[in-house]
């Protein structure tokens, strides 16, 4: 039993030695969190565009860890200048016409022109090493792909000729898909994604317009607009059939008439529920 | 199930997979129409050929044949299916258990598997051995020492088992989407793999209980051919789990959106399956003796007389010298396995070397050295045993201090703290004398150096008690022309590593070849040249076993700790260099854990699974010990 | 008396670490002393120690020879007030030690800092932006005035520089010794010689505060000399510093080899 004491002390010794090496003999380094995918929108100024596509070149991009001075892969800072000579160049295998395009495709066809001196061991520098950046591991969109050319071309010291993705095209971009808008978490949020306070006012939305009725007091009259109507079905009925029963002093047509179309069932939901003033789910007590 | 027959061809270039063929053609023989599988695959490959499908363009794709296999392997399906792409999951994917953290649980299962699942299939390779040398030799107490070996390990196959069904659980429980993913991609290996424990459990069975049964004669054959047999079926288990593991680090077979392309033998063969393999392989026979090592130091420790101490210490000087053989070769495997990593993503080599994980290999540096400064210490005790050893006493000072200087170099970090006033002492970062220690040219001859002076106590102890006896050139002049071979190895690494710090980068790396190739020539070299030497001998006293200190016996414990530590380390370091993947560049993981945890943090958490397993693997040497305690009461 | 030899053979390790390594060092890179730092110090004298009595205790004797006069030590009556001493000892080893780690420092925080950051690709000085990547030296050029610009770079520095980095261009000007880090050293190969001409001019124009995360959190004390110079005066200077040290910048090879 002595001997079996020994032996564990000794060995909580030897690994508690180890952890505490750890912990205190070597300088502590945080990982950085995963890299979250950058959000364009329409309202960027050029200069803004440049800044993330640095971002993306430094961070998710992760081009510096290649591209940097230990020689890993060709300085990148000029190639904006140099891209007419690649594209004269014979050993040019690619399809671009002009600098924009050619960085673009440097990045998701890297092979299409291989710099001297860099290409993948043993293929004479017919194939690159680099990965296709819209892919893999760095999975830029092309927005980011945009964003990364504009910084290059600005960088060194040509016309940016890059595009900022508009309102509509960076969304798509951002998945490489259409998706569906985010739901809506609650009323209050439902209300401006639909626009609601464009023309109605409502106490959850600080400032409305006065093109609608006042929802804060629909709630006092709904349920007795129409016969064998409750209060929830009339206000359902005029937000997917507008025109249906129109308020007094209001004009017809004002209102969309597809947000049958556009709303999901909870959005729905809580938009009724917070014209009446109820809690319902996801809806804020007044 | 087209990828068994990849599998058979391969054997030939992979000396691993041969094995394996083997195995699997038995469970296949027992399972399944293996005839079947052949004809239908001749038919597919022909009708492939014939239809000269255009292979679907992707980077994931190996060429056309990946293609074809993969039309084949829709074609196989009911209409409309299609391989699962890889999921891309939000957070709320991830079920949660209260009370349980989901990577922790993970964590927690999967190293205490691989702890067991490498002790035993580690320990049949070694016993298997003996065993046959046992045999050979004619010498009955190898076979003893064996069987005993596979006692103390048995109690680790149904632990390791255990652990394996938790892990299973916890991935299911955990990360259900993940788990379909990889079903969709490896199902049938997995079915495969489920079905070789019946494998594992029939040879286990049969060699363990069959042993003193079967001792003579063809049976004693037969009983080799169970070992052989056992030692098949965990290989196949091993590379089977370990191409899951490679895969999830380096993901092949798959298309662009990460869909399976319907062959699996491209989706096991991926860049890091066969380095992972030997690398896995070459340590679980190091850990397995290293283990084995401190249980037979346990019994040293508490043994009643003399014979039985003399029976451990030999024991647990056999389990040394096994773990040692496994360590010399483990850090090349390991660099090629790091060059694999490199070659396949020069983004995950950089954050393996260069990033947060790269004082993890100043880690890695110590422990390697603290397992390397025990098991020499071992050896210089292990001199003790022999009276006629006291000449060679003289050599252990200078060894002593070429291993220490040795092993100080090798773990100088690249990257130096220093307090502010320090910084103005150097002068900048950079430090003149350190620096130039802290680059891998530095290290490469360290290494080799430690490796050499470990395999000279090692040969100073075996010939602590003995001289040569004949007259002819070796037995006069051979100690001298392996001194001077040991010169030449160490002038020759030495001069190598200076050469490198003057050459461009890329051509340094290249240099490590030749500085390795001299060390492993100089070891093969001297232990030919031992065997000329002392073709024949003459004892110088008496040799005894059982006369070791209980501090050497310490030593043993050291190294088992040590090395089950570093195991918990690397498999962090492994797993961790996927950062927030699940599968690398293919699926990413979303789950709230999908960050990477501190190295003081891993240590903690691999500090406490090593005193679970610990815990785990005293009761597993006392199973043992319990059940020859009834033995005796019933023989009184 | 045996238990010397370990302790002298770790003594010299010590010393060999202590001062060896620096004076090495100082061969190497005159004016400085490069000390091995303390957290590697600590490490090297704790696997020396390590090693030095493996070394010394594999075999029986000596074994004892190390151990005994620690067993004697503590268990021989007659040395009581020597036990007493070697206990205090360690007590207040470890006071000292405690008290080391925890009293209040003005040092900075060890972090790793970087010497050369990676530059930003464009600097803003005097009410300009640069690109940094391919800025050129106006001056260089122009061959014929060469000496002529040297010259006026030269009356720049000692009416600006010369007081932290030194009339020998050492970084040892009267001031140097209030700072840290250091004043520059441009006679080192280790700084303005691996650098190109636009980072020395991204250098001096933003100075300490213009310094990246990287090259925190000891911000070099360097005034932004962009609000202090003119455009020409900082090439001219840069053109007097290469001269001076007889060092050439550093010139980016072309993106395309």
């Amino acid at each position: 039993m002595r001997v079996l004491f020994s032996i564990v002390i000794f060995s909580l010794a030897v690994i508690f030695g180890f952890a505490g090496y750890t912990r205190f003999g070597l300088p502590l380094i945080i990982p950085a969190p995963p890299p979250q995918e950058a959000k364009i929108s329409g309202e960027m100024t050029m200069d803004q565009f440049i800044a993330l596509g640095k971002t993306v070149y430094e961070g998710k991009g992760t081009c510096t860890l290649c591209h940097n001075s230990l020689g890993r892969a060709p300085l990148l800072e000029q190639v904006a200048q140099v891209a007419p000579e690649r594209l004269a160049d014979a050993r040019y295998k690619g399809e671009a016409k002009s600098v924009e395009e050619y960085i673009h495709e440097s990045m998701v066809k890297p092979s299409a022109y291989v710099v001297a001196g860099f290409g993948k061991k043993g293929t004479n520098d017919t194939v690159s090493p680099m990965p296709d950046v819209s892919g893999g591991a760095i999975n830029l969109n092309a927005a980011e792909m945009a964003a990364v050319i504009a910084f290059l071309q600005d960088v060194g010291g040509v016309e940016v000729t890059a595009q900022i993705p508009t309102g509509e095209a960076a969304a798509p971009a951002a998945e490489g898909a259409a998706p569906a808008p985010a739901p809506a978490a609650d009323a209050k949020e439902a209300l401006v994604k639909f626009g609601c306070n464009t023309c109605h006012m409502h106490p959850l939305i600080a400032e409305g317009g006065d093109m609608g009725p006042d929802l804060a007091q629909v709630a006092a009259t709904a349920g007795k607009r129409k016969p064998g109507m409750s209060a929830e079905q009339f206000i359902v009925e005029s937000i997917i059939d507008p025109n249906a029963t129109l308020a007094k002093g209001f004009e017809p047509d004002m209102m969309p008439p597809d947000f049958a179309q556009q709303m999901t069932v909870a959005e729905m939901n809580m938009i009724v529920a917070a014209i009446l003033n109820k809690d319902a789910a996801g809806g804020k007590p007044q | 199930m087209n990828f068994l027959i990849r599998f058979l061809s391969e054997a030939p270039r992979v000396a691993l997979a041969a094995a394996v063929a083997a195995i699997i053609g038995l469970a296949a023989a027992g399972g399944g129409e293996p005839l079947a599988w052949l004809t239908q695959e001749a038919w597919a490959d022909e009708s492939a050929a014939v239809e000269e499908k255009a292979p679907e363009a992707g980077q994931a794709v190996e060429g056309a044949t990946a293609a074809a296999e993969s039309e084949k392997a829709a074609a196989d399906q009911p209409a409309g299916w299609a391989p699962m792409a890889a999921p891309k999951l939000e957070t709320k994917d991830y079920p949660i258990v209260s009370g349980f953290n989901s990577r922790l649980s993970a964590w927690f299962a999967a190293q205490l598997h691989l702890f067991f699942a490498a002790f035993v299939l580690g320990v049949p390779i070694f016993v298997w051995v003996i065993e046959l040398i046992g045999l050979l030799s004619k010498d009955v107490r190898y076979d003893h020492m064996a069987h005993e070996f596979m006692k103390v390990s048995m109690t680790g196959f149904s632990l390791a088992a255990s652990f394996g069904g938790l892990l299973a659980f916890m991935l299911i429980i955990f990360y259900p989407d993940f788990m379909k993913y990889m079903a969709s991609v490896f199902g049938d290996v997995m079915i495969l793999y489920a079905l070789l424990f019946f494998a594992e459990s029939f040879f286990v069975y049969t060699y363990y209980y069959g042993w003193d049964r079967m001792d003579s004669g063809g049976l004693k054959w037969l009983h080799l051919g169970l070992g052989l047999g056992l030692n098949m079926a965990g290989m196949a288990l091993m590379v089977l789990s370990n191409s899951w593991a490679s895969f999830m680090m380096a993901p092949s077979g798959l298309g662009p959106d990460g869909a399976f392309l319907g062959d699996v033998w491209a989706a096991i063969k991926g860049p890091l399956w066969n380095p992972l393999n030997l690398h896995r392989f070459i340590a679980n026979i190091a850990y397995g003796g290293s283990l084995t090592a401190a249980y037979a130091a346990f019994k040293f420790l508490t043994a009643a007389n003399d014979q039985e101490r003399a029976h451990y210490d030999w024991m647990g000087y056999t389990s040394f010298i096994i773990a040692i053989a496994g360590l010399l070769p483990l850090p090349f495997a390991g660099y090629w396995l790091t060059k694999e990593v490199y070659d396949y993503s020069q983004q995950m080599g950089i954050t393996l070397m260069g990033g947060v994980f790269a004082w993890l290999f100043i880690l890695q540096a110590v422990l390697i050295g603290a397992i390397f400064l025990s098991a020499n210490y071992y050896l210089w005790c292990s001199l003790g045993r022999a009276e006629a050893s006291r000449r060679l006493y003289a050599m252990i000072q200078p060894l002593g201090i070429i291993i220490v200087v040795a092993f100080l170099i090798w773990f100088t970090p690249h990257t130096l703290i220093m307090s502010s006033w320090e910084l103005t002492q150097v002068g900048g970062a950079h430090h003149p004398v350190l620096g130039a220690l802290g680059v891998m040219a530095a290290k490469n001859t360290a290494v080799n150096i430690l490796i050499i002076a470990t395999f000279l106590s090692y040969q100073m102890f075996r010939r602590a008690n003995i001289a040569p006896a004949g007259s002819g050139f070796w037995a006069t002049h051979g100690t001298t022309v392996q001194a001077a071979v040991y010169a030449a190895a160490l002038i020759n690494i030495v001069a190598l590593g200076i050469y490198s710090y003057f050459i461009p980068a890329n051509v340094r790396i290249g240099l490590s070849v030749p500085q390795v190739s001299t060390t492993a020539v100089t070891l093969i070299v001297c232990t030919i040249m031992d065997n000329l030497i002392y073709r024949d001998q003459r004892a110088l006293g008496v040799f005894r076993w059982g006369h070791m200190p209980v501090r050497s016996q310490y030593a043993l414990f050291m190294l088992a700790v040590s090395f089950t530590w570093l195991m918990g380390l690397m498999g962090y370091c492994r797993s961790a260099i996927r950062q927030h993947w699940h599968v690398y560049t293919v699926f990413r993981d979303n789950s709230l854990d999908a960050y990477t945890p501190t190295l003081p943090f891993a240590a903690l958490m691999v500090t406490i699974i090593v005193m679970i397993f610990m815990a785990l693997v005293f009761f597993m040497f006392w199973m043992p010990i319990l059940a020859s305690k009834k033995k005796e009461g019933g023989a009184h | 008396m045996k238990m010397l030899k370990p302790v002298l053979v770790v003594l010299t390790g010590y010393l060999l670490l202590k001062f060896g390594i620096p004076f090495i060092g100082s061969q190497l890179h005159p004016g400085t002393w490069p000390v091995v730092p303390t957290s590697v110090m600590k490490m090297y004298m704790f696997f020396l120690i390590v090693g030095t009595l493996m070394i010394y205790s594999f075999s029986e004797e000596g074994y004892a020879a190390v151990i005994q006069p620690a067993v004697n030590l503590y268990v021989d009556p007659a040395r009581g007030t020597a036990r007493m001493a070697v206990i205090l000892a360690v007590g207040a080893l470890g006071a000292y030690v405690t008290y080391q780690y925890v009293k209040p420092t003005f040092d900075a925080p060890v972090e790793l800092r970087s010497i050369h950051p990676a530059p930003p690709s464009s600097v803003k000085a005097c009410v300009k932006t640069y690109q940094l990547q391919g800025l050129k030296n106006p001056f260089r050029e122009d061959k014929a005035s060469f000496a002529k610009h040297v010259e006026e770079g030269g009356v720049v520095y000692f009416q600006n520089c010369y007081f932290c980095h030194g009339d020998r261009m050492l970084g040892k000007g009267p001031y140097y010794d209030g700072f840290n880090p250091l004043p520059a050293n441009f006679v080192d190969v280790g700084t303005i010689a691996q650098l190109t001409e636009s980072f020395v001019f991204w250098r001096i124009a933003t100075g300490g505060p213009g310094l990246p995360s990287e090259g925190t959190p000891w911000v070099s004390a360097m005034p932004v000399w962009h609000e202090l110079l003119t455009e020409e005066q900082v090439w001219k200077v840069i053109m007097f510093l290469y001269d001076y040290t007889g060092h050439s910048p550093r010139v980016t090879a072309p993106v395309h080899h």
